[in-house]
Order: structure tokens, then C-alpha cells, then sequence
């Protein structure tokens, strides 16, 4: 950031949403070997709105659904305590969410235009574990409103606690109750499957109470987010022949491909990526996609020269990498996690979120407080990354091939792919990158 | 020792039976007198035989001016006793406010804001802690949107907002159980002790519901939480002047402006103690009103002391060292309430106790002063005057106290301790919701006869006292309607937080 710009965002109010009804007492939440591996991150799910559905927040309707939703997941109002044996875990005294509210002083499409990765990280709270952290609410929700109408409500939490589609399906779930419909995916506190979880005793000394480094690691990144539509993947594939090679690339495939060998280009070298991918619906017994927590799995990925090769023997490596995914893989990738300081960003990190489109349509985009009005824009961050950068690719908000993919760079990279011709060529709307 | 345990408990047994032989004696001592009379007339008659009866009869010279004037007597005594006699009170319906949801405060959510917020005072924090684990509440009490920010942001336009909340929705609720249309409304009177905006909360309530020009309204504060029971007699002397009439009352506090923002100990107390909440009292002097009126108001007696300087002390609101307003409680608080109610229940003891009882608090009274000051003054059993208690839920101590006082038993103060770890102390509404716990558990009676006890700075213990007029049938809505089931609770001596 080294212009000083003045700062869009500002807070206003802090509060805490509680839940409707009193949780039994004594409960307690405990963390898997997964959730200890993602420690050092943060997740945070932006959702825009043209409109805002709240007006004082005070005594909306939006409040009692909200507190009944809360009254289902105890463990996003409770608050982490050490035990004796020095362990981590999540006493449910139902203390509440932080609600933080804050004023943009810019239109929302104003915002989409000129906000950079620096300024939307503002629409969200960003904070680490404190020392002490008795009094700190684990989860945050920040509700931003634009000027002239329009709203973003960011949710974070430590990476610990949830992962993205947790706290996707907890902001869906809250606007379903408030319009008195059917919780489509309600929550499931239920451990993991016995044969994924490590036998080992989960030690938290690694580096549960050290400070993160705060925000990127020595160079400064940037972030954009590229908007392609349903015809750019048709055109990508005539252009790159890539069903001949691979016909059974998805949108993820070619897309990840793309960008893989994009970045590698500007990168210099890139053979190897992490891969990560949520195994809720992959394995034998599929997990509920309201499973409170994280089910991700990281695995590694090489392919030499990968500047040179064409995008679809890339797309192929991926789309069989994906698929053969089973229950032995993610449990070796478990294993693996635990020996890990930062899951994401320590190689180019590629997100795979196409498990979010259920029946054609993607979650996040469900998530409509007003009939008729919805989100027109879903971004998700990691905190804390290794500064390698992470792409993510995120389902558009129309049905179909098109796909979302938001990257993030170190500064020099970022400027030297936003101008690539490869991309460009499918022409996408570029959004969040700042201005220059 | 069994052997001596037996005579002492046939001797209780005996006493029991004693005392209840004496207290039937006293209390139909009239009726009873009768019996021994009737019985003498009744002889006597059969003595005398058919002709001696109507020559009685024929000799007491009945004339026709004779008649008329013996009529004339009666109807003119009976005219007398009906228009001296006050015109009935009725209390048709009430209703209270019910918080949403998403007010609630559970113990970890208070003691966290207050940490935050007083995170360089770790002692104060501590003491709130204890305050709270000791207080009787529960953990679905609420406080208005207002107290849940860090820091609280009591604005003016808060307090406003959570005075309409409160009250509009309790006002709207009991138009709907009456029928009642705001232009039939007569007289308004509503209390709220610490928030008095200009223009008044009546004022408020007036224009919200569009109300006659030429009605008689009245805001009452700063009396505390005895406010209620003092509207209540406004409203009863009004309508004595007043012939068929509406009055409504609204009893509220609002706890948006008074959130005390300091550490002084003394004042943290209020904080942890007080909430949110209202009720709405419809009463007229209607006589048709007698079919559908729940309660008919019997006694009212008020009981001021604030010519003794500790009492008029012992609730003080003023600044702390670094400005803030807080309400002052001192340390004598239970000792000046057990005077306050002493001197009430002296005023209403004759008002309400079955005959047998003042005979022996007079026999009492009199051998104290006169045979030997040692003996232990006599305490009335007010068991005998009331089927229900109502005391105000000012807080753990106080309803221990009066319990002990009284003697009264568990069941007695269920409703009290119970309003208390529900809602909290809702200052001068905390009746109505006790009220409401007694009818929602079926226990309202015709007949039965109601006891309200409140305690509010001053020091004033006023007292109200109701007949029940119609059997309550349990309500399907009001603010017990979805945890009645769970009531009553076990409530720990101590909370652990």
C-alpha cells in the first residue's frame, strides 16, 4: 500500500447478536488434527448486495432469525478456552457474535470498480487469536453499507473453527430463516468419520498461541478477481483445443489450467502447486454440507515445464487428479497436514470450489434476503498465506460454464498478469484490483 | 429422643387444632351468635301456637301513614348506601411486554461486555460477577438493543426508541385482548421513573394512537418501582370522580439512559439487576364491566417514609467522582424495606385479616405494652387473608426477606422468584408478569384474593389488593406462554459462572 489513500471504510458500532435460546450447558467443541493444520489462516466470505435488506440492524426482522440460526451452531457463539492439558477447544457458553457495523463512503459499484485486495480486506474483520482470548469472539460479522443503497456483510473466523462453505452455508441458512423457508443445509456438529481422524493426540503447542506473522510475509500482494462468462469457457476450449486432449475437462480444469500456466509464466518457475479441495460429498459416506469445520484436503501437484505445455495436458492433470480422489488420499493428506506450517500459499495454491454447485445452482448465490435480490458478488479470502499467491476458482453467479477466479499475487506479478493477452482474450470482468 | 419428640409433636398437633377451633369461633363469631337466637324465636313460636301469633300481629296497629313512612325510611337508607358507597374498580385485562429474542443477555455475554468495557477495573468486574451469580436471574432476561453495543450507546433516540418498543407493543397487545377502541380511552396514566423526555411518554402515547382531545392524562416519575401501585390509585380515585370510565395504565422503566458508565460499586448494582420490560392495565368503572373484569380492586394502602432521613437516603441517584449518574443503594436497603412493610401491613392488617387474627395481634399488643415488653410481638398469618402473593421482584434479598417476614412458603413467592429468573427485576411492571405466572399456572381462582407488595425509593412500600372476579382459564398468549411448562426452576444459592 504505498499510496495513503484515505480510508472508504469506516467503522462505526461494534455489538454482539446472541442466540434465542440457552445452550446446554457444558458443552464443549473440540478441534481435529484438519482443523490444527489450517491454524495459522483466517477465512473470510464477502457477500454484496445491490440492495440492503437491513435498516437500523437494531429491530429489523432480520435480528430474530439470525438469533435462531445462532441458537444452531453453539460454536459460533462460544468462546475458545485452553484446557489443562494445554488443548484448544471451544467452550459453547453461547457469549455471542460480533457484530461490527461500518460505512463505505462510495457506491457499491464504485467500490467494485476501484477497491484493490488491500481495501475489501477492510470489509471484514481481521484479527488473531489474542493471549487471552476468554473475551474475544471468534467469529465476526461486519455489515458495510454503501452509499446510495447496497450492502456487503463480511464473515471471518479463524481457519481453525470453519472452513469457507461452513461460513457459506451459515449466511445462507440465516437468510432462509428469515424468509421462513426449510434450513436446506442445517448444521452438523458430528465428527469426522473414524477412518479419517488421526488416532494421535492433538497437541496444540506447535503454534497455537504464537503470533501469525500479521498479513503477507515479507512481499506485498495484490489481489483481482476475473469474472468469466459461460461463452469465454467455450471459447478457451476451441482456442486451446482442449477437448481433444482432455475431454472431460469442467470449468474448473480449464480455468485452474489457464491460470496455472499464466502465473507460472509470469512467476518464472511454477511446477509444483498445492491443490486444495473439499471432500464433504467425496467420500464413500458423504458428509452433510452443513458439516461444521474443515474438510479440505491439500495435495500436491507437479508438472515440469508447465510454461510450456499446452493448457489441456494441464486440465487433464487436473481433472485426474480430482477425480481420483478417495478416501486413502485424503487420509495420507491428513497425515501430511500435520507436519505443515501454512497450508496455504507456501507453493501457488489452487482452491477448488465446485462442490458449491448443487444441482447446477452455485450455494453462495442463494443466499437472497429479498426475493428477487440477489448477491451480486461472493469474494473469499485467506488470511495469513504463505505469500506464493492463491488462486481460487469460485462459481459465477449465472448457471452454467462460467466461472469467478480470483487471484492473489505479490504486487509485481499481479501487474504483469493483469495485462497477459491470454486471459485478457476471453475478455473478463476485472473487478477488486484497485486502480492504478 | 422419640419419647419426647411424641409430646411435643401431640401437643403441636393439639395446638393446631386449638388455634383452628379459635379462629372459626372469632371469625363467624356474628353468624354464630345468630344460631342460639334463631334457635330462642324459633321455640318460642312454636310455643305461642297459630292464634297467639296473629293476635302479636293484629295488636301492632298497622295504618296506612304508619306504612308509608316505614317505606319511605328504608328506601331513603338504602338510597344513601348506594350513592355513599364508592363505585367498584374493575381491572378488565393486562397485558405485558414480551422481549424479542434477540434482547437476551445470557451471563457470559454481560460479564464479557463487562470485562471489555471496565478492563482496566478487574475489581468491579469481579464484583459484578459475584452480584450476578448471587441475583436470582436467569439466563433469558433482556436488555434494549442499546446496551448490547460496546460501549453502550444510550442516546436520547435509543431511549425513545426502546420507550415506543416496549410500550406500543404491550398497548397494541391489549387493545387486541379488550376490544377496546383508543377513542373510548378516558384516562391515561403512565409511569416511568428515570427517562421523562419532553414531550411526556403520555404525550407519546397520545399521538401514537390518535386520542381524544378532552382526555385526562398523567405522567408519572422518578417514584420508583412502586410507581405502578401509586397509578393504580390515581386511576382508582379518578374514577370515583368520574362515572363510567376507561383508564388505562402503562407501567415501564426504561433502561437505555440509565446504563451506569462508571465503577463505583454501590452503582454497578442496578446494572446487573435491571431490565427490559412494560405492562398495560386497562380498568374501568363500567358496571358492565362486571361479567369480564378479571380482578375487582379491593384495598389499596400507600406507605411513605421519607420523613425519616436513612429511608429517604437509602435510594440515591446522583454523580460518582468522575461524573457519571448511577443510582445510589445503600447497605441498609433490607433493613428499611422490613420497616416500610411493617408500617404498611399495620395500615392494611385491619383492612384484610379474618377477625380471629386482630383479636389476637390485639391481645398481643396489649400484653406487650402492658404486662411484659419481653413477649414476641404477634405476626399476623396473612395466609389466612390472601390465596396469592405478589412481591416485587426487586431482587434476591428482597423477596427473601419479606418470605421470612411473612412466613410465607416456596409456593407463596414461586411467582416472584420465578418473574425474577425470567425477566429480571422489570422495576414497577414486575407485578403484572407475577400476576401473569400465577394465571398462566392455573391457579387463579374466583374469589381468590391477591396480594401485591412493592418497594420503590422514597422509601414508599405501597400495597394493592384484588379480588379475583371470574375463574382464569390458563392464556394460550402473553410473555409466559412458550416457558410456563418449564417454571418453576431449581435457582442455585450461587450460579457458577
Amino acid at each position: 500500500m504505498g499510496i495513503s489513500r484515505q480510508n472508504r471504510v469506516e467503522v462505526k458500532s461494534m455489538l454482539t447478536a446472541i442466540s434465542s435460546k440457552p445452550s446446554r450447558s457444558g458443552q464443549v467443541h473440540t478441534f481435529s488434527a484438519l482443523d490444527n493444520a489450517v491454524t495459522p489462516h483466517t477465512v473470510h466470505v464477502i457477500f454484496y448486495y445491490p440492495r440492503s435488506p437491513f435498516k437500523s440492524f437494531d429491530l429489523d426482522s432480520v435480528r430474530i432469525p439470525l438469533s435462531e440460526l445462532l441458537s444452531m451452531y453453539p460454536p459460533v457463539i462460544g468462546r475458545v478456552n485452553k484446557t489443562q492439558e494445554g488443548i484448544l477447544e471451544v467452550k459453547c457458553n453461547d457469549a455471542g457474535l460480533r457484530v461490527l457495523k461500518a460505512k463505505v463512503s462510495v457506491g457499491i459499484d464504485e467500490w467494485l470498480r476501484s477497491a484493490d485486495g488491500h481495501e475489501e480486506s477492510d470489509l471484514t474483520a481481521w484479527e488473531d487469536m489474542p493471549e487471552d482470548p476468554s473475551t474475544w469472539s471468534p467469529f465476526r460479522m461486519q455489515i458495510n453499507e454503501f452509499e446510495g443503497g447496497g450492502v456487503a456483510i463480511g464473515l471471518s473466523c479463524p481457519h481453525m473453527h470453519a472452513d469457507a462453505t461452513t461460513l457459506t452455508v451459515l449466511l445462507k441458512s440465516w437468510t432462509e430463516a428469515q424468509r421462513r423457508q426449510c434450513i436446506t443445509q442445517p448444521p452438523s456438529f458430528f465428527p469426522m468419520p473414524y477412518n479419517l481422524t488421526d488416532t494421535d493426540a492433538v497437541n496444540s503447542d506447535r503454534d497455537s498461541f504464537s503470533k501469525p506473522i500479521a498479513g503477507p510475509v515479507s512481499t506485498k500482494t495484490a489481489t483481482a478477481t476475473f469474472r468469466f462468462s459461460g461463452s469465454a469457457f467455450t471459447r478457451c476450449i476451441n482456442e486451446h483445443s482442449i477437448h481433444e486432449i482432455s475431454p472431460k475437462a469442467t470449468p474448473f480444469d480449464v480455468f485452474a489450467a489457464l491460470f496455472w500456466t499464466r502465473v507460472a509464466l509470469v512467476k518464472d518457475k511454477s511446477d509444483r502447486v498445492c491443490l486444495c479441495v473439499d471432500f464433504r460429498r467425496l467420500l464413500s459416506n458423504p458428509l452433510p454440507y452443513g458439516f461444521f469445520g474443515n474438510a479440505l484436503n491439500f495435495s500436491s501437484l507437479e508438472m515440469a515445464n508447465v510454461v510450456e505445455v499446452a493448457i489441456g495436458h494441464v486440465a487433464r492433470l487436473l481433472n485426474e487428479h480430482v477425480s481420483s480422489l478417495n478416501v486413502e488420499k485424503i487420509r495420507s493428506g491428513l497425515k501430511r497436514a500435520r507436519s505443515q506450517e501454512k497450508m496455504y500459499g507456501k507453493d501457488l495454491t489452487i482452491v477448488n470450489m465446485e462442490h458449491m454447485i448443487v444441482e447446477g445452482e452455485p450455494l453462495m448465490y442463494q443466499a437472497v434476503f429479498e426475493e428477487g435480490v440477489k448477491p451480486m458478488h461472493v469474494s473469499y479470502r485467506i488470511g495469513n498465506d504463505g505469500g506464493e499467491g492463491v488462486i481460487m476458482v469460485i462459481p459465477s453467479p449465472e448457471k452454467g460454464f462460467g466461472r469467478t477466479v480470483s487471484v492473489t499475487l505479490p504486487e509485481e506479478e499481479m501487474s504483469k498478469l493483469l495485462s497477459d493477452q491470454e486471459i485478457l482474450r476471453l475478455e473478463p470482468e476485472v473487478i477488486l484490483k484497485g486502480v492504478k | 429422643m422419640p419419647r419426647e419428640q411424641m409430646p411435643e409433636f401431640s401437643s403441636s398437633v393439639k395446638l393446631k387444632y386449638v388455634k383452628l377451633g379459635f379462629q372459626y369461633l372469632v371469625d363467624h363469631f356474628l353468624s354464630l351468635l345468630l344460631i342460639p337466637i334463631m334457635a330462642i324465636i324459633a321455640i318460642e313460636l312454636l310455643r305461642m301456637g297459630p292464634e297467639e301469633i296473629l293476635n302479636v300481629w293484629k295488636s301492632l296497629h298497622f295504618d296506612l301513614v304508619y306504612l308509608l313512612c316505614s317505606c319511605f325510611f328504608v328506601i331513603f337508607i338504602s338510597s344513601v348506601y348506594f350513592i355513599s358507597k364508592p363505585r367498584t374498580v374493575y381491572l378488565v385485562d393486562y397485558c405485558c411486554y414480551k422481549p424479542p429474542v434477540s434482547c437476551r443477555v445470557p451471563f457470559a455475554t454481560f460479564m464479557e461486555h463487562s470485562r471489555l468495557i471496565l478492563n482496566d477495573k478487574p475489581k468491579s468486574v469481579e464484583f459484578q460477577m459475584r452480584i450476578l451469580e448471587r441475583s436470582g436471574l436467569g439466563e433469558e432476561t433482556c436488555l434494549p438493543p442499546a446496551i448490547h453495543y460496546i460501549p453502550p450507546t444510550p442516546t436520547m433516540d435509543e431511549a425513545r426508541s426502546e420507550a415506543q418498543m416496549v410500550i406500543f407493543t404491550a398497548m397494541d397487545d391489549l387493545f387486541k385482548k379488550t376490544d377496546l377502541m383508543p377513542k373510548d380511552i378516558d384516562i391515561l396514566i403512565v409511569n416511568c421513573s428515570l427517562f421523562s423526555p419532553t414531550p411526556s411518554l403520555s404525550a407519546m402515547v397520545i399521538n401514537k394512537y390518535k386520542l381524544r382531545s378532552n382526555i385526562k392524562s398523567f405522567n408519572l416519575s422518578g417514584m420508583g418501582c412502586s410507581a405502578g401501585l401509586i397509578s393504580v390509585d390515581l386511576a382508582r380515585d379518578l374514577l370515583q370522580v368520574h362515572p363510567n370510565s376507561n383508564a388505562i395504565i402503562v407501567s415501564t422503566e426504561i433502561i437505555t439512559p440509565n446504563y451506569y458508565k462508571g465503577n463505583e460499586r454501590a452503582m454497578l448494582l442496578p446494572n446487573c439487576l435491571f431490565r427490559m420490560g412494560s405492562a398495560a392495565i386497562l380498568m374501568s368503572n363500567h358496571r358492565s364491566d362486571r361479567w369480564r373484569a378479571k380482578y375487582k380492586l379491593s384495598h389499596l394502602v400507600r406507605t411513605h417514609r421519607g420523613a425519616d432521613d436513612k429511608s429517604y437516603y437509602c435510594v440515591y441517584e446522583q454523580e460518582d467522582k468522575d461524573g457519571n449518574i448511577g443510582i445510589n443503594l445503600s447497605k441498609d436497603l433490607m433493613a428499611i424495606a422490613g420497616e416500610a412493610l411493617k408500617a404498611n401491613i399495620t395500615t392494611i392488617g385491619p383492612l384484610v385479616l379474618p377477625a380471629s387474627e386482630q383479636l389476637l395481634f390485639l391481645l398481643s399488643l396489649i400484653g406487650r405494652k402492658i404486662f411484659n415488653p419481653k413477649w414476641k410481638p404477634y405476626i399476623p398469618d396473612f395466609k389466612l387473608a390472601f390465596e396469592h402473593f405478589c412481591i416485587h421482584a426487586g431482587g434476591r434479598a428482597v423477596i427473601d426477606e419479606l418470605q421470612k417476614n411473612l412466613q410465607l412458603s416456596g409456593e407463596h413467592v414461586e411467582a416472584s422468584r420465578m418473574t425474577l429468573h425470567r425477566f429480571g427485576n422489570t422495576s414497577s411492571s414486575s407485578l403484572w408478569y407475577e400476576l401473569s405466572y400465577i394465571e398462566s399456572k392455573g391457579r387463579m381462582r374466583r374469589g381468590d384474593r391477591v396480594w401485591q407488595i412493592a418497594f420503590g425509593s422514597g422509601f414508599k412500600c405501597n400495597s394493592a389488593v384484588w379480588k379475583c372476579n371470574r375463574t382464569i382459564k390458563t392464556p394460550k398468549d402473553g410473555p409466559w406462554s412458550d416457558c410456563i411448562d418449564r417454571y418453576p426452576v431449581f435457582i442455585p444459592e450461587v450460579v457458577k459462572l
